[in-house]
């Protein structure tokens, strides 16, 4: 009975003196700089320029060095990559190549195979629209041939 | 499907979810009541079913892996590189050294971020909501560490069958351990602000006492077993990726709140392992070989014919691929076991007699994610 009412004031003690000690941490948080930043409208500067190289962003093609050859469509496990080259007299020529950003789920399986980093990732990551439409993304606006790298001259490039 | 018994006419049926913000995702229960307290809890599993399984059998063995993240968002790294060991093992492949030690580094930042969101989301749970604004600031200091890693925040997809598709560069190294010298001041913060305080105490002790032989009967795994008391670590017990070369000890619950294996024991296993994480990033930093980062491997992935179980310590307990390959470029059949998923099932067991905010308390220490329950 005695250490039951020992132990109760023992409670009574811990609680008063635990949690002026929890408000004292939150006290020293009160004066210190915000670690957040007004987005969108107050930042020092653009978001995409404080992120990483590397961020896995919107995607982007360089049509004039794609050379066709379907390794980013085939390694797409969702199909958002969508590529037209037909052969012509001239060659293969490159007619559309669609990435939906809608269904892209931003994995990075396309990227490593490209032979020419013709594909690559952007730091943009602002895709927020009205029409799903919109990010439908085209590369190709008028028929381009598919680049045909040329090993010899590469070779003597890089010696 | 669910044909609730009435007791008496006393009782009220009640459905928690499946848009509730302590059910830690789209999760519904239906608990059938008297007064305040619960008779029994009955989850009602599957809305977040994205029949991530299925998918492996369409795709092929490296396209599965950004699925694996979304097995459980919070820790993605651990599904990740736990795929990968699954596959490799498969296929007999051996891999590199550094990349192994690159996997051991992401596990164990990953499993500080969960555990960090799991007890600032305890605390939120319990009506205290600025721990949690605390945990998720350091949360993302290392999420940024990810973000230099591998470009991504949240659903990585950073390993590649046979290594790391990145190697961790000086600079970040260095970044990294400043991060943990943060964190462990911040986890002192921390108890003063939680651990220690007298309501959040009591909020906790006593309540959902899981004994050792009803975890093992349940299959509870990782933090939840721990707590019961239960010596079980994959990374010590089942040794992967190198965990041998490094000095930790197992956090057990001890029950030095109330009795072992209640809800508080749940909550500081997960203390004592983030702080377990920080030693066995320290060692892997500075022990980090140098060399390559993966493994040459052919252009089409063809595992032969077989059948492999690959279990590893995720945040949540243990997760497991079993993989039936049937010699072809896709899975016959990938099979996925999360911790989550037998949590669940002991919700009902334990939470019988409990008060309905109790329940609440009692489900965020089990630490249950609704797309790890689903898959």
């Amino acid at each position: 009975m005695r250490e039951d009412i020992i132990q109760y004031f023992r409670n009574i003690k811990y609680a008063v003196t635990s949690v002026p000690k929890g408000m004292m941490v939150t006290l020293k948080n009160m004066f210190r700089e915000p670690t957040t930043i007004q987005y969108p409208d107050r930042i020092p500067q653009k978001i995409e320029d404080t992120l990483p190289l590397n961020y896995r962003g919107h995607l982007e093609v360089e049509k004039e060095i794609c050379t066709g050859c379907l390794l980013c469509e085939k390694f797409c496990p969702i199909d958002c990559i969508r590529i037209d080259v037909h052969k012509e007299e001239t060659g293969r020529v490159l007619h559309s190549f669609k990435i939906d950003m809608a269904k892209c789920m931003y994995c990075g399986l396309c990227v490593p195979p490209c032979p020419t980093d013709a594909i690559r990732f952007t730091r943009k990551f602002e895709g927020s629209t009205y029409d799903i439409k919109s990010l439908l993304f085209e590369f190709i606006d008028t028929p381009t041939p598919v680049y045909k790298p040329n090993r010899d001259k590469d070779k003597k490039e890089e010696a | 499907m669910y044909e609730l018994e009435k007791n008496n006419d006393n009782t009220m049926t009640l459905n928690m979810g499946p848009h509730h913000p302590s059910t830690h995702g789209v999760l519904r229960f239906i608990l059938e009541m008297d007064g305040e307290i619960i008779l029994s809890v009955k989850p009602d599993v599957g809305y977040l079913h994205r029949s991530i399984e299925k998918i492996g059998e369409r795709v092929t063995y490296p396209a599965f892996m950004p699925y694996t993240d979304r097995v459980d968002y919070v820790a993605a790294a651990n599904c990740n590189v736990g795929y990968a060991l699954a596959v490799e093992k498969l296929m007999g492949i051996e891999t590199p050294e550094r990349a192994q030690y690159l996997r051991v580094i992401v596990s164990e930042l990953n499993r500080i971020i969960s555990h960090l969101l799991m007890t600032g989301v305890l605390a939120m749970d319990l009506g205290a909501y600025t721990p949690f604004l605390h945990a998720v600031r350091e949360r993302e200091k290392i999420n940024d560490i990810f973000e230099i890693l591998c470009g991504a925040r949240l659903t990585y997809n950073l390993a590649t069958i046979g290594g790391m598709p990145f190697d961790i560069k000086e600079t970040t190294i260095r970044k990294c351990l400043e991060i943990l010298e943060g964190l462990k001041k911040f986890l002192k913060e921390f108890d003063d602000l939680v651990t220690n305080n007298a309501i959040f105490i009591s909020r906790l002790a006593n309540i959902g006492v899981i004994d050792k032989e009803t975890a093992k009967a349940f299959m509870l795994s990782g933090p939840n077993l721990r707590a019961a008391g239960a010596h079980w670590d994959l990374r010590k017990n089942e040794t992967y990726f190198l965990y041998d070369r490094f000095k930790f000890d197992i956090a057990v619950g001890s029950g030095k709140a109330g009795t072992l294996g209640d809800s508080y024991d749940r909550f500081s296993v997960r203390m004592k392992e983030i702080e377990t994480s920080i030693s066995i990033l320290e060692q892997a930093f500075k022990s980090l070989p140098s060399g390559e980062v993966q493994a040459k491997l052919p252009k089409t992935l063809k595992p032969p014919k077989g059948e492999v179980y690959v279990r590893t310590e995720s945040a949540r307990g243990e997760l497991g691929y079993y993989i039936i390959s049937d010699g072809t470029a896709k899975a016959s059949r990938i099979k996925i076991r999360t911790g989550s998923f037998a949590a669940i099932s002991i919700l009902d067991k334990i939470g019988r007699g409990l008060m309905l905010s109790d329940l609440v308390a009692f489900m965020a220490s089990l630490d249950l994610i609704a797309p790890e329950i689903d898959r």
